[in-house]
């Protein structure tokens, strides 16, 4: 269908529209840039002269806020979504490859996970932590996240597992291959978009996350970039210059992740929206 | 090709059969205990056994720091029902998942109508009505406490524009929840404009053609071809942001720490962690936390039970 009469029209409402919707974005681009001062006196004012003081002085801050907090997260995101990626694509083949009321069970229990709120579970989860002698560490967090987020990928696995004929397994199973060298050699091989859909929004879902890290990494023990902003709103209360600084440099490598990968977002997305 | 037929030559499984009979019950256990097991291990360990240790502290008065701790049935859960703080919550809550599941809806279909055609313009700004997505709302709920903040940017355009006593978007306690809905419906718009694009284009062409010819004007047109077509973008959308919304917490915690006043925009997710890990009555925000569960597991079941009904009478 073409836009018959006026043109131009839609062009104009469309950005229009989304000059508006960016305004929160552009706040964060250009305070970045500006003096602390400046920023609660003209928000919205082009940075003029631009000033990099804010990074630099967040870059070497003598406490290592920055560095430690972003240490801390690509620690925990890659590890994170690592394990998730091995053990719900193992676990997705599984439940979609096994036949009986067992697996049925198992993959409902997985499957209502999805919907379950962190807060509901934080409490226990503290507990379970301490008993295994993993609160407030990297590792408890980690393995936390493996199993709060592990039905979204069994849900993508098992649901691209379905649209896989079994009879190449079969076939490669027949050669003598044992369940494993099928899995890693047949299978994984071509769960690639699933494994990217996976890793994208775990990733991002976990780089973001807050109040799991605030939780189970405590006040003493270190900061993820998030909480670490968190933070310093508390702390430095009037010094914006750093807590923009610190925004901005938090949501820099998301964000070029997206920028490159934002077909697979698409795709991920709508895989469901679509089949009908 | 010619590599594949070498392989096949040679009975791989020839050298196989020498093991003995196959032991199918040895080797379902192999499998579970290799794929099913390690994934499930963990789930249990860090979700469905808090579930259940939560669900036993729901019955009792457990609180860390006041010993001894007593089981007291269902007292936790009587007390609930008339505890003005979670009835107040129950409401909040409920006004902000019905803001949040109508507005993103409604604007990210207008935006996903508006965007429907090809272009580089038109992909740009599908990347740009994304972007919040991918945000800590850590990150959007400062952003947006600068915009509203009694002296921010909102009020210092509305100032300039002669209101000479512009509102307390997030000071104003009969005001601050609103404000708080509308953040996170920009922050979720981008998810239902991509979900309703993908839908959009999978209406066929001709069929909206053949409605023209029929003499359907436009709005016509949306409303017999493609919006029964939007079932399951619609679908998805609301399912979505509703468990999305009811578990709300992040942006309460940054921006208004439950306040202006006393529990104007503490969510149910908010009082759970409030009562639990700062007032330490363990026991009873484990019941409230409970009682959360049941209620987003039964709002989703019915909200996906009557979408899905939809989608097959349409």
């Amino acid at each position: 269908m073409k836009d018959a009469r006026l043109p131009w029209l839609r062009p104009v409402v469309a950005l229009v529209i989304s000059a508006f919707f960016l305004v929160p974005l552009y706040m964060i681009l250009v305070n970045v840039f500006k003096r602390g001062e400046k920023i609660t006196q003209s928000p919205a004012s082009l940075p003029a002269p631009p000033t990099l003081d804010n990074i630099t002085g967040l870059l070497t801050r003598t406490d290592d806020l920055f560095w430690a907090s972003l240490t801390n997260s690509v620690v925990v995101t890659t590890l994170s979504i690592i394990l998730l990626t091995i053990l719900s694509a193992m676990l997705g083949h599984y439940l979609a490859r096994t036949r009986g009321r067992w697996a049925r069970v198992a993959t409902l229990l997985l499957l209502s996970g999805l919907m379950i709120p962190p807060q509901v579970i934080l409490m226990p989860v503290t507990q379970v932590l301490r008993a295994f002698g993993l609160m407030t560490t990297v590792q408890g967090l980690v393995l936390f996240n493996v199993g709060y987020y592990i039905p979204f990928g069994v849900f993508v696995f098992s649901g691209f597992l379905r649209g896989i004929p079994i009879e190449l397994e079969e076939a490669a199973a027949i050669d003598g291959a044992s369940r494993s060298r099928v899995f890693w050699r047949v299978v994984f091989p071509l769960l690639r978009p699933a494994t990217a859909s996976v890793l994208i929004f775990l990733g991002v879902w976990i780089w973001n996350d807050f109040i799991d890290p605030l939780v189970i990494l405590g006040p003493s023990q270190g900061t993820t970039i998030t909480t670490g902003i968190y933070r310093s709103i508390g702390q430095y209360q009037a010094d914006f210059g750093t807590v923009f600084a610190l925004m901005f440099l938090a949501t820099l490598p998301v964000l070029i992740f997206y920028l490159f990968l934002q077909k697979h977002f698409v795709k991920g997305l709508t895989g469901g929206a679509t089949k009908g | 090709m010619a590599v594949d037929v070498k392989r096949t030559a040679v009975p791989a499984s020839a050298t196989r059969r020498s093991r003995g009979p196959r032991r199918p019950a040895l080797d379902r256990l192999r499998a579970f205990a290799l794929f099913g097991a390690p994934g499930l291990l963990v789930y249990i360990c860090f979700v469905l056994a808090p579930i259940v240790i939560s669900f036993g502290y729901s019955l009792t008065n457990h609180n860390p720091f006041n010993p001894p701790t007593r089981f007291v049935g269902l007292r936790n859960y009587q007390t609930l029902f008339t505890d003005a703080e979670f009835l107040t919550s129950l409401r909040v809550t409920t006004i902000l998942t019905v803001i949040v599941v109508i507005v993103p809806n409604v604007a990210g279909l207008g935006i996903a109508v508006l965007l429907d055609r090809r272009g580089w313009l038109y992909n740009a700004l599908r990347t740009v009505f994304f972007t919040p997505m991918v945000l800590s709302s850590v990150v959007v709920s400062i952003v947006w406490t600068r915009m509203l903040d009694d002296e921010g940017l909102v009020n210092q355009s509305l100032r300039a524009l002669g209101v000479a006593r512009p509102p307390g978007w997030l000071s104003d306690p009969g005001l601050a929840l609103y404000s708080i809905a509308i953040i996170l419906s920009w922050q979720m718009l981008g998810f239902c404009v991509v979900v309703y694009l993908a839908g959009l284009q999978g209406v066929p062409v001709e069929l909206s053609e053949a409605a023209a010819i029929d003499g359907a004007g436009p709005v016509r047109r949306f409303r017999s071809v493609t919006w029964p077509l939007l079932a399951p973008a619609l679908t998805i959308n609301t399912v979505v942001l509703l468990i999305s919304a009811f578990k709300i917490f992040d942006h309460i915690q940054v921006i208004t720490h439950g306040g202006p006043g006393t529990g104007t925009t503490a969510t149910i997710a908010y009082n759970v962690l409030q009562t639990g890990l700062v007032a330490n009555r363990q026991g009873y925000a484990s019941a409230t936390a409970i009682v959360m569960l049941v209620i987003i597991a039964a709002a989703a079941t019915v909200t996906l039970r009557v979408l899905n009904r939809r989608e097959v009478n349409l």
